[in-house]
């Protein structure tokens, strides 16, 4: 009786608190979807059909040059991930099965970077950006967010491969097999699930960058789409809000999406990131 | 050049027990190996030595820098704003380790073990896969003055409610809230895959023994749950150093620089004052601070990483 009881106030306080934290989506979805005449007359509590919704994206999408942002983004949040999961891979193989000299004194080097915060990197990234030619390129902004997904990618799949017998190594030397072929043909294709974890994590990341974005990037071509609802929300708001949220709105579904198809993917490259 | 005698040699790896890898995989492995190192050591390590010498210079982006040893420091260390910037980082971190970090053990430990308990914790995790930026356009509508929370508050009455955002350390505070918005979710996800992992042998026998409810959390969960505590607490702390997104879109540090954290600081004296110089210096300080935290719990990943 007293655990039904317990449950029950449990299941309350989960339920109010998380329409709570639902009702800052409530008012994103409802006022983005608001005509602007709409918005100035209404309370924004109130819902008012979906009327608004298509003209505002509509305006988000192209007067906010968010289709551009997203072009951008789209291409460097599925290449650089791709390229580092390689790049760390193939780290995380040398240490561990074919016993690079010192690997974990490496693999400490290639990990701690992460604990920089970007601060630390800004100044001379925009400086040696300009020099190279590198700075606001399509180029430079997918090596950037390579090099910052390679240390993650590194240390999940060290550990990963860690978890490999290495008589798999020895049986494929056996047969004759090159590292090179070691690597591509069994490695990789063994590592699949922690793979696609670090992908869809790194994406996600990629994806949502702010930062990089506005150091070294300037033009709307090249322009990540973060930092383009950023600029859109400096030059809109006030009356036409409703355009700045259905921007918010845009940006958001992809990573939204990939996070609810993805749950378990997702989980697993948390743990895999902590432990 | 020409040795016509060949010194004694060291026993060769055919005389030598073999536990060392065959000499033909070194190369090998250093090849394996080398794009990571390499694009770890251009662009992560060489602009942090980079940064280390620009905080010891006077340079507005233009021309070459100009070495002025500890200036930069000392002029930081004066600067009103920067300690203002310091005490708002202290706000951060304080805030995202008792907001985030407790709300998100509270819901883990809410819904762990409930039917259905992955859609109690969906809202949560929901804003985690909302980007920053998106995160501050939200609250920036409710929290901006006659925006959404102003105009509920009438409602209740309250015709004269505070400028959330426009008084500090007022809006720090709000955004913190916005912070917890965004980050709760994962840390009640993490914490429950730290319940998880409890057995469950010794929590039946308490249970048996006669301890519920806040008892058993305290006796016997709680204290399981520690090494993960660590990470999340570690992990909490970093983030907070580095959070940028959501104060750059809800006020840009301001009004003036009164929202500002030692992450908006680096941006705006480097990239909007081009002082580079006072910039790095804000970095480096910055990069200590984080480091610091971070070792927290590093520490522990790298120890567990070591054991496999």
């Amino acid at each position: 009786m007293g655990a039904v009881t317990a449950d029950r106030l449990r299941k309350t306080v989960l339920v109010v608190l998380g329409l709570a934290w639902l009702a800052p989506v409530y008012l994103m979805i409802v006022n983005a979807a608001k005509t602007n005449d709409q918005y100035g007359v209404l309370s924004v509590w109130s819902p008012a059909g979906l009327g608004g919704l298509w003209e505002n994206a509509v305006a988000a999408w192209t007067r906010g040059d968010l289709s551009a942002g997203m072009a951008s983004t789209g291409l460097y949040a599925v290449a650089a991930p791709a390229i580092a999961v390689v790049v760390g891979a193939a780290a995380g193989f040398a240490i561990v099965a074919l016993r690079l000299r010192h690997g974990f004194a490496w693999f400490v080097v290639i990990f701690a970077s992460t604990v920089f915060p970007m601060q630390m990197l800004l100044m001379p990234l925009f400086l040696g950006y300009v020099e190279t030619g590198l700075y606001d390129t399509r180029t430079g902004m997918i090596l950037v967010y390579t090099v910052i997904s390679v240390p993650f990618a590194a240390f999940v799949m060290r550990n990963f491969f860690a978890g490999v017998a290495h008589q798999v190594f020895e049986a494929a030397v056996m047969d004759g097999a090159s590292t090179w072929r070691i690597f591509w043909r069994i490695y990789l294709p063994m590592a699949g699930p922690a793979l696609v974890a670090i992908f869809i994590l790194q994406a996600t990341l990629i994806w949502n960058d702010l930062l990089l974005g506005l150091t070294l990037t300037q033009s709307a071509e090249t322009r990540p789409v973060m930092t383009a609802l950023s600029a859109l929300q400096s030059t809109y708001g006030g009356s036409t809000m409703p355009t700045v949220l259905a921007g918010g709105l845009i940006v958001s579904v992809p990573t939204v999406v990939l996070f609810l198809l993805a749950q378990r993917a997702f989980t697993r490259g948390l743990a895999l990131g902590q432990y | 050049m020409t040795a016509t005698v060949a010194p004694p040699r060291r026993p060769t790896s055919a005389t030598r027990p073999a536990r060392r890898p065959r000499p033909t995989y070194r190369w090998s492995a250093r090849g394996f190996a080398l794009p990571a190192v390499l694009v770890v050591a251009l662009l992560l390590y060489l602009p942090f030595v980079w940064t280390s010498y620009l905080s010891l210079t006077e340079y507005n982006g233009l021309g070459d820098p100009e070495l002025v040893g500890l200036a930069k420091y000392s002029e930081m260390l004066t600067d009103a704003g920067f300690l203002n910037s310091l005490l708002n980082t202290v706000y951060w971190v304080v805030g995202t380790l008792v907001l985030p970090v407790g709300l998100g053990l509270l819901v883990a430990v809410l819904a762990y073990g409930l039917k259905g308990s992955f859609w109690y914790r969906l809202p949560f995790l929901l804003p985690y896969a909302i980007s920053g930026v998106a995160v501050g356009v939200i609250w920036t509508f409710v929290l901006q003055t006659g925006g959404a929370l102003d105009e509920a508050l009438a409602l209740l009455g309250v015709t004269d409610p505070p400028r959330w955002l426009l008084d500090a350390p007022l809006n720090t505070f709000v955004m913190i809230g916005a912070a917890t918005w965004q980050g709760a979710g994962v840390n009640a996800l993490l914490f429950t895959i730290g319940l998880q992992s409890i057995p469950r042998e010794p929590l039946e026998a308490a249970r048996l023994d006669g301890a519920s409810g806040w008892t058993m959390f305290r006796t016997m969960t709680w204290p399981m749950l520690t090494p993960l505590t660590t990470v999340v607490v570690g992990l909490s702390i970093v983030g907070s150093l580095k959070q940028f997104d959501i104060i750059w879109a809800m006020t840009k540090g301001g009004p003036g620089v009164s929202s500002e954290t030692l992450a908006l600081t680096m941006y705006k004296e480097t990239f909007v004052n081009n002082d580079y110089g006072l910039g790095a210096a804000v970095a480096v300080f910055l990069t200590v601070v984080t480091v610091a935290a971070s070792v927290l719990y590093l520490r522990r990943q790298l120890s567990g990483a070591k054991e496999l």
